[in-house]
């Protein structure tokens, strides 16, 4: 199979005009004859879902979760980008291009990347027209706020809540088809197969989690909208239920994995209070607009933090990048904050966390600012630590957050196998290496309201596809597959939850294919997730049966898929010889300790294709940068 | 720390449910609520026995799945904190913890603490949104919001549809969830020409799914982890009255 | 005429119209009971000046039953219908926001509605207690007359020999609700009765006032930091006033010249 992206010709600006006006549409006639199965009501599915259900097709729509609100979009909180200039900045469609660009460390498509630019702006006025409360100025104009890896203010906002917001606006527009009848929502139903037959999607078959009932939903068309597998590394970010099954079980039906270790970590987050953890928690990168990253220069520093004077203080950010300062994207940032720590400059009691102080801001602007800016992220970190962050500096530490890696898809967004469509975080395409803050909730939205509307023409524009009987053999094949899979796990009967095992497989991940890799520690990784993944099979304990409500299996289900993910991951990091963005090889540095891409050998996405028992075969995709010029990223 | 819980287990929704004794030791005060749900949950499961169902997803208090009512408040007793949110710092040593789920008729229990909070989202599919396709949307500095406008609809649209304001309602009321929703869209001028067709599609169903009446307790608003404002009833009142005034009930 | 309990929403809107106006007819109701505080002239003034207006006191009398009718019955159908609605109820159950007086209203009001019925029979229709329903009195409006020193035939023999003066007779006779509130409330468990009930009536109204201007959608931040510990205050002063008046007559401080 090749890996055929579909780059339409002609000036970039003008490439997806120009492949819109060349597609041609289904006739609104025919538009209700094409049955569209969509997972995840997130920002990508649902958008994607009530726009193509607005537009007349066929929609039923897929959630594991009681309501479509719940998705993990809603947890964003520092804003989402667009190329607006209204701040007189200088900022343009190609400047933001540039930068998410530069940000993912060139190892994303041009084209895609500037068609995100490019529809940055028309989500910002989708959502205000849905009745999303924007942050405003005095004069009702709407504020932005800057984020890192950018020189221009450019951030729309909702308080720290933006992605809740963007969320509702997705989950009002959704209601409303759901409510006309155009869409028909599925809640409760978790995939864990995709059907494919005669080479193209046809199908999924979902786990009823209430009553454990596995069905089959068939369609001419299935889109993945099911978010980023950060969870494998167990504490993360995401939502505990966020997980990786649909797309590896689509991966193991076929569809290729592209640049599975393109791991962002996040740098602010909460740090770990002990072993009893079950998930990290963001502070948003918005606070990085007021607030200053410091660790004592003195690694013996016994004093509280307020007692140690400035001239005692390394602003480490400020002083490595003094243009981007405490602005710089989120990998750099990261890495410095283990840097200072590995120097043993870490602070509070497990020495792996540093300072993120607001007193200059809090002096320059006053409380009251400072508290309608950041009130709620504030206030959960009070909750969290017990510790007034307007008394003190917060203490954070990176945590994995997001992943630009996931299922391969050309221009169109649809992945090698036809009929198969992956938006938002589930797909790699616009990221590149590394993602830039207020981002994601950007590439959900463009997928879901304004690219595929448009490009699952390219493949409905072929006619229906034939009908396909609920006894087709794929079809039991795969529904058997599924049963079986949940036989064995109620079979082993071992001595271990599938959260002690998933809590395992997190630290040899974290350990390993974390913040710093290297050879050695990935060739590590891959023999130690092998051996752990063997004692899931054989050591696993899941309780009851699927007959009713068992989050045991839910989680064992998800866990399974993790163990396997979780090798491709370091596989495609050890091959990854190079440093680029998130992806940090510990050989490839600069003297200062900054990434160093080997662009000509892996100016590339590695596109995996499962391969059964056997290792899997690593595609390349060559990035062509016809636009701009490879350049070593400098934020100093 | 150690605890003594009495937690509802239910199979189902047919089965009536009971109170089930638990101890859990080892609980340390930075654990959260949930993470102690967690440590009895990997215990039960070790001694083979059902762990205890409830809901959650990103702990952090805005998905809006967790639901628990501890000793008797929905979201255990810290003001403006979801129950993933409250941190067993804020208990004491050997303390007897009551946990049951948010209990309301159009709130059915599916599972132990786990309920059906289905009838919500038929609110908000009934008319709890702006009408506009995409596409359709003019550029979003041409629509003027004052700041403290913006910000007001902004203290509504916190709202993370998780039910406790009906959980406490002693009339199981959903006006709380509904106001919020409403006021939100109705205060912006972009939500301005469907609001008294909002105010009425909302309210039909809600009554449609079985939500009590207002009696002013303000129950809902003590409860609310985002504290959210009764204020928003009065309105959303005023909203329906101008509607029944000016359409007939 | 019923069919507006089916929505919940108009439901509170007549509780709150009806609600409002039993209570500002209370309102007048008190003020115009504590004038038994100014003596018995001025108290059986008041009380025939009522009489006097037949017409408007019957349309008035028309709109509070309707009012009162529309009250009791929402409330109990809304107290009904809510209660289905209920889920199973929490073993272990605490409030935070919600006082008794809210929780309570259906019972305080059920009682009121007891207390009003046994008000009514008592001092309106004299059902109960005849004996002092039927007190009389004679009074004048006429300075003149009060030189008679109350013998009514000697005093309206010498008006109509006057009577190109004044052609109407200067003495009367009328109901002395004075005389008969006193008395009544000499007895204490009449009077522990009444002040049992207005203090309930109290706790009703400390939670109603502010309950009606929010149901009506009257509201703002400051509006409602200022309804709210007024609507508690109004509840003391309506149960306070009408406490006062069997209290007072129980402790000698009123009628004692009867």
């Amino acid at each position: 199979m090749s890996l055929e992206s579909k780059i339409p010709a002609g000036p970039l600006e003008q490439k997806w005009q120009k492949h819109k006006d060349n597609l041609k549409p289904v006739s609104p006639a025919n538009k209700r004859k094409f049955k569209i199965l969509i997972v995840g009501t997130g920002l990508a599915g649902g958008s994607a879902a009530a726009t193509l259900g607005e537009l007349g097709f066929d929609v039923e729509v897929f959630t594991y979760h009681d309501s479509a609100r719940r998705a993990h979009s809603v947890a964003a909180q520092g804003g989402i980008n667009a190329a607006k200039n209204y701040q007189n900045d200088g900022d343009s469609v190609w400047r933001l291009f540039i930068d998410t660009i530069k940000g993912g460390d060139y190892r994303s498509r041009e084209a895609n990347t500037y068609r995100l630019a490019e529809l940055s702006s028309n989500i910002i006025d989708q959502a205000t027209a849905q009745g999303v409360p924007f942050a405003r100025e005095y004069g009702g104009y709407l504020d932005n706020r800057s984020f890192g890896g950018a020189l221009v203010s450019r951030t729309f906002y909702a308080r720290g809540q933006t992605g809740q917001q963007l969320l509702l606006g997705v989950y009002s527009a959704l209601s409303r088809q759901v409510g006309a009848g155009s869409v028909k929502i599925h809640t409760h139903k978790d995939m864990l197969d995709l059907v494919v037959i005669d080479g193209t999607a046809r199908g999924i078959v979902v786990r009823d989690l209430v009553n454990g009932k596995i069905e089959t939903f068939i369609g001419d068309a299935v889109i993945l909208a099911t978010g980023g597998y950060a969870n494998v590394f167990f504490l993360s970010t995401n939502a505990l239920h966020s997980n990786a099954t649909a797309i590896w079980r689509a991966h193991k039906k076929g569809a290729y994995f592209a640049n599975p270790c393109f791991t962002q970590i996040h740098p602010t987050c909460i740090p770990a209070s002990g072993d009893h953890q079950s998930k990290l928690t963001l502070m948003s990168e918005s606070l990085r607009n007021d607030g200053r990253m410091w660790v004592p220069k003195n690694p013996d520093e016994k004093r509280p933090p307020e007692q140690i004077p400035n001239e005692d203080r390394d602003y480490f950010l400020e002083r490595m990048y003094p243009s981007y300062g405490n602005l710089s994207p989120r990998d750099i940032a990261s890495r410095a904050v283990k840097r200072m720590c590995d120097e043993g400059k870490g602070v509070g009691k497990s020495r792996q966390a540093v300072y993120l102080d607001f007193t200059d801001a809090l002096g320059r602007l006053g409380k009251t600012v400072i508290a309608d800016r950041y009130g709620n992220l504030f206030d959960m970190y009070d909750r969290i630590v017990d510790e007034n962050p307007y008394n003190g500096p917060m203490m954070i530490y990176p945590a994995p957050h997001y992943t630009m890696g996931g299922l391969w898809v050309d221009y169109n967004l649809m992945s090698n196998i036809p009929g198969l469509f992956v938006l938002g975080e589930a797909n790699f395409s616009d990221h590149g290496a590394n993602r830039l803050g207020a981002s994601a909730l950007m590439q959900g939205l463009a997928d879901g309201y304004f690219v595929i509307p448009y490009t699952i023409n390219s493949y409905l524009v072929k006619g229906k596809p034939a009908a396909i009987p609920l006894d087709h053999p794929e079809i039991k094949k795969a529904e058997n597959d599924v049963q079986n899979r949940i036989n064995k796990l109620l079979s082993i009967n071992g001595n271990e939850t599938p959260t002690g095992l998933h809590r395992k497989l997190g630290k040899i991940m974290w350990d390993n294919v974390g913040m710093g890799r290297n050879e050695q520690g990935l060739k590590n990784a891959i023999n130690q997730i092998q051996a752990i993944r063997d004692e899931f099979w054989h050591n696993l304990k899941v309780v009851g049966n699927d007959s009713y409500m068992n989050p045991v299996i839910e989680k064992a289900l998800r866990v399974a898929d993790f163990m396997e993910l979780g090798e491709l991951i370091a596989r495609d990091a050890l091959e990854r010889d190079e440093s680029c963005g998130a992806h940090f090889r510990e050989e490839h540095q600069t003297p200062e300790g900054e990434a160093l891409r080997d662009d000509e050998h892996f100016a590339h996405v590695a596109a995996w294709e499962y391969n059964q028992d056997k290792e899997p075969i690593r595609h390349k995709e060559e990035l062509n940068f016809e636009f701009v010029e490879f350049a070593t990223r400098s934020y100093k | 720390m150690k605890v003594k819980l009495h937690v509802w287990r239910q199979k189902d929704k047919s089965t009536p449910g009971h109170l089930v004794d638990y101890d859990v030791d080892g609980i340390e005060p930075d654990m959260s609520f949930l993470e102690m749900l967690d440590i009895l949950n990997e215990s039960l499961i070790l001694k083979g026995e059902d762990p205890v169902a409830f809901e959650y997803d990103c702990r952090e208090g805005i998905c809006g799945c967790c639901s628990l009512t501890v000793n008797g408040i929905p979201h255990g007793h810290q003001k403006g904190t979801t129950i993933c949110q409250l941190f067993m710092r804020k208990f004491s040593d050997g303390e007897d913890i009551t946990i049951e789920p948010f209990r309301a008729k159009s709130f059915p229990v599916i599972r132990d603490l786990i309920v059906d909070r289905s009838a919500f989202d038929r609110i908000i599919q009934a008319g709890g949104f702006i009408t506009v396709g995409t596409g359709m949307a003019q550029d979003a500095n041409s629509i003027l919001i004052p700041k403290k406008i913006a910000d007001l609809a902004m203290d509504a649209a916190q709202c993370i549809g998780c039910g406790a304001c009906v959980a406490a309602c002693p009339n199981s009321s959903a006006m709380l969830f509904l106001s919020a929703k409403s006021s939100q869209l109705n205060l912006l001028p972009q939500g301005k020409p469907e609001k008294l067709k909002r105010a009425r599609a909302m309210i039909a169903q809600m009554e449609k799914e079985g939500f009590g009446s207002c009696s002013n307790h303000y129950e809902c608003e003590a409860v609310c982890p985002k504290e959210i404002s009764v204020q928003f009833i009065a309105k959303f009142n005023r909203d329906y009255l101008a509607a029944s005034i000016k359409e007939g009930a | 005429m019923f069919k507006y309990l089916n929505h919940l929403v108009i439901s509170k809107f007549v509780m709150a119209f009806s609600g409002a106006y039993l209570l500002l007819f209370i309102t007048g109701h008190l003020i115009g009971n504590l004038q038994l505080f100014m003596g018995r002239e001025p108290f059986n003034a008041y009380a025939n000046f009522l009489q006097s207006i037949g017409e408007v006191l019957w349309a008035e009398r028309i709109v509070l039953i309707i009012a009162a009718i529309l009250h009791i019955i929402t409330s109990i159908y809304l107290k009904l219908h809510n209660y289905k609605l209920r889920g199973e109820k929490y073993a272990v159950r605490k409030y935070v926001k919600a006082g008794l007086n809210s929780r309570t209203m259906i019972w305080t009001g059920l009682m009121i509605l007891a207390f009003v019925i046994f008000h009514l029979l008592h001092f309106t229709f004299g059902v109960i207690d005849s004996k002092n329903y039927n007190y009389q009195e004679l009074y004048t409006k006429n300075a003149y007359a009060i030189s008679f020193a109350g013998d009514i035939e000697q005093a309206n023999q010498q008006s109509m020999s006057m009577e190109a003066l004044n052609p109407e007779p200067i003495v009367y006779e009328r109901h002395d609700v004075y005389k008969m509130v006193i008395m009544d409330f000499r007895n204490p468990w009449v009077s522990l009765f009444y002040m049992i009930a207005v203090a309930l009536l109290g706790v009703h109204i400390s939670h109603s006032l502010q309950s009606a201007f929010q149901t009506l959608g009257i509201s703002g931040p400051r509006f409602t930091r200022f309804i709210r510990p007024a609507s508690i205050v109004y509840g003391f002063f309506i149960g306070g006033g009408f406490l006062i008046i069997p209290l007072s007559v129980l402790l000698g401080l009123i009628g004692g010249n009867i």
